[in-house]
């Protein structure tokens, strides 16, 4: 059974890595994205509920997570 | 995918006994999906323990299944392990031989191509572990356990109100649905990036590497604060790509298997939700399931893959 059954499981695994390798960058980018928008500007909002600045450390957070975001974005669509 | 109507969770593990007679009034989906979702409450853990350090060691259902996962991974791979090193013969066999197959799979195509010859037998472990732990703690997360549990507790045991069963049938669970979980791995590869740069390339060097080189030098003023916060960025994407999409696979799950009830209620008829529920939520519910097993080993290869790649990212550094 497992003599006859490694080609199809290998196989399938191969060609599901060569899928999520293709797809990997993307996926990279994608969440980097996001994730530098939400760390940064929760990371903003925190400083403002902590310090008491309002709206300021949303926004410095927001945009920082904004320029990060993309330079992240830009270093995986500019590699190749 | 929150629904709006949902009480604090905070407040449902308390309000259990409430809950039994709120379902004869009517069925409340948001909050049936998020006490599925959410931890167990700080008030009733499933085991109380005392404060250390002042961090609280009380388990609650997704520390049960961290714990019961990381102990099931653990027997099971070094006991599989020594019990084959016992061998006279080196042959594997049965599990092992599955176990081999996916250690020299990691190993020889997420690792080596990655990390670089040099360091594969530093790094392979780790990345290992990250995969055979989430992978676990996916798969586990899928098999609705507690739920069959808490059906022989309902028809069979009649086990008391707060008791250790009730406690912990609250619910399926992922541990790695839990964001504390995943940024605890993130933060892991968080550190390992640092102590893989330092060992290839120095402390002082591998810091020095984070930012491109040959650039004019107004632009290292703009470019070393962003390098340093998409140092942090990365982990967290991360972080939130595994804890998100296992919260999310549950949440739709559950949503669609709660039009039945909310179609028995709607038209007051047992068979309108028996209809919808044969026609649309339970063909919907086992596809998403289905679904569910790819999305589970998918990330799990994910999480390993990125790890391995930002890791080899600060070995082989190349600007």
């Amino acid at each position: 059974m497992p003599g006859e059954r490694e080609p199809f499981v290998s196989g399938s695994l191969r060609h599901l890595q060569d899928n999520i390798r293709r797809a990997g960058p993307a996926a990279t980018a994608s969440y980097s994205l996001i994730g530098a928008i939400l760390l940064l500007g929760g990371g903003g909002h925190l400083l403002d509920r902590w310090q008491g600045t309002e709206p300021w450390g949303l926004l410095t957070g927001l945009l920082a997570g904004l320029v990060v975001g993309f330079y992240e974005l830009a270093k995986t669509v500019w590699k190749r | 995918m929150q629904q709006p109507d949902h009480t604090e969770p905070t407040e449902q593990a308390g309000e259990h006994a409430e809950a039994a007679e709120h379902a004869a009034e009517g069925f409340d989906a948001g909050e049936v999906i998020i006490e599925h979702v959410a931890n167990s409450s700080f008030e009733h853990p499933i085991l109380h323990l005392p404060v250390l350090f002042g961090i609280d060691f009380s388990v609650t259902k997704h520390v049960f299944m961290l714990l019961f996962v990381a102990t099931a991974v653990f027997l099971l791979i070094t006991t599989t392990v020594r019990r084959y090193l016992r061998q006279d013969r080196l042959v594997p066999g049965g599990f092992m031989n599955a176990l081999e197959f996916i250690v020299e799979f990691i190993r020889d195509s997420i690792v080596l191509p990655n990390v670089g010859a040099k360091y594969v037998r530093t790094w392979a472990p780790l990345v290992l572990t990250f995969f055979f732990f989430i992978l676990a703690a996916n798969v586990v997360g899928l098999i609705p356990i507690f739920e069959v549990v808490g059906l022989i507790d309902h028809y069979v045991l009649h086990t008391g109100e707060h008791s250790l069963v009730k406690n912990v049938i609250h619910g399926g669970t992922t541990a790695t649905a839990n964001f504390n979980v995943t940024a605890a791995l993130a933060t892991i590869t968080f550190i390992s990036i640092i102590i893989a740069g330092t060992l290839a390339h120095g402390f002082i060097k591998h810091w020095i590497n984070l930012v491109p080189h040959g650039l004019a030098w107004p632009l290292y003023i703009l470019l070393i604060p962003i390098e340093v916060m998409g140092m942090f960025v990365k982990p967290f994407a991360l972080t939130m790509r595994l804890a998100a999409n296992m919260t999310g696979g549950h949440i739709a799950i559950l949503a669609i298997l709660s039009f039945v009830f909310l179609f028995t209620e709607l038209f007051e008829s047992a068979l309108a939700g028996i209809s919808v529920g044969v026609l649309v939520s339970v063909p919907l519910a086992v596809g998403i399931n289905a679904l569910e097993i790819i999305v589970v080993l998918v990330q799990a290869y994910v999480f390993t893959l990125l790890s391995a790649v930002f890791i080899g990212m600060a070995i082989n550094v190349h600007h």
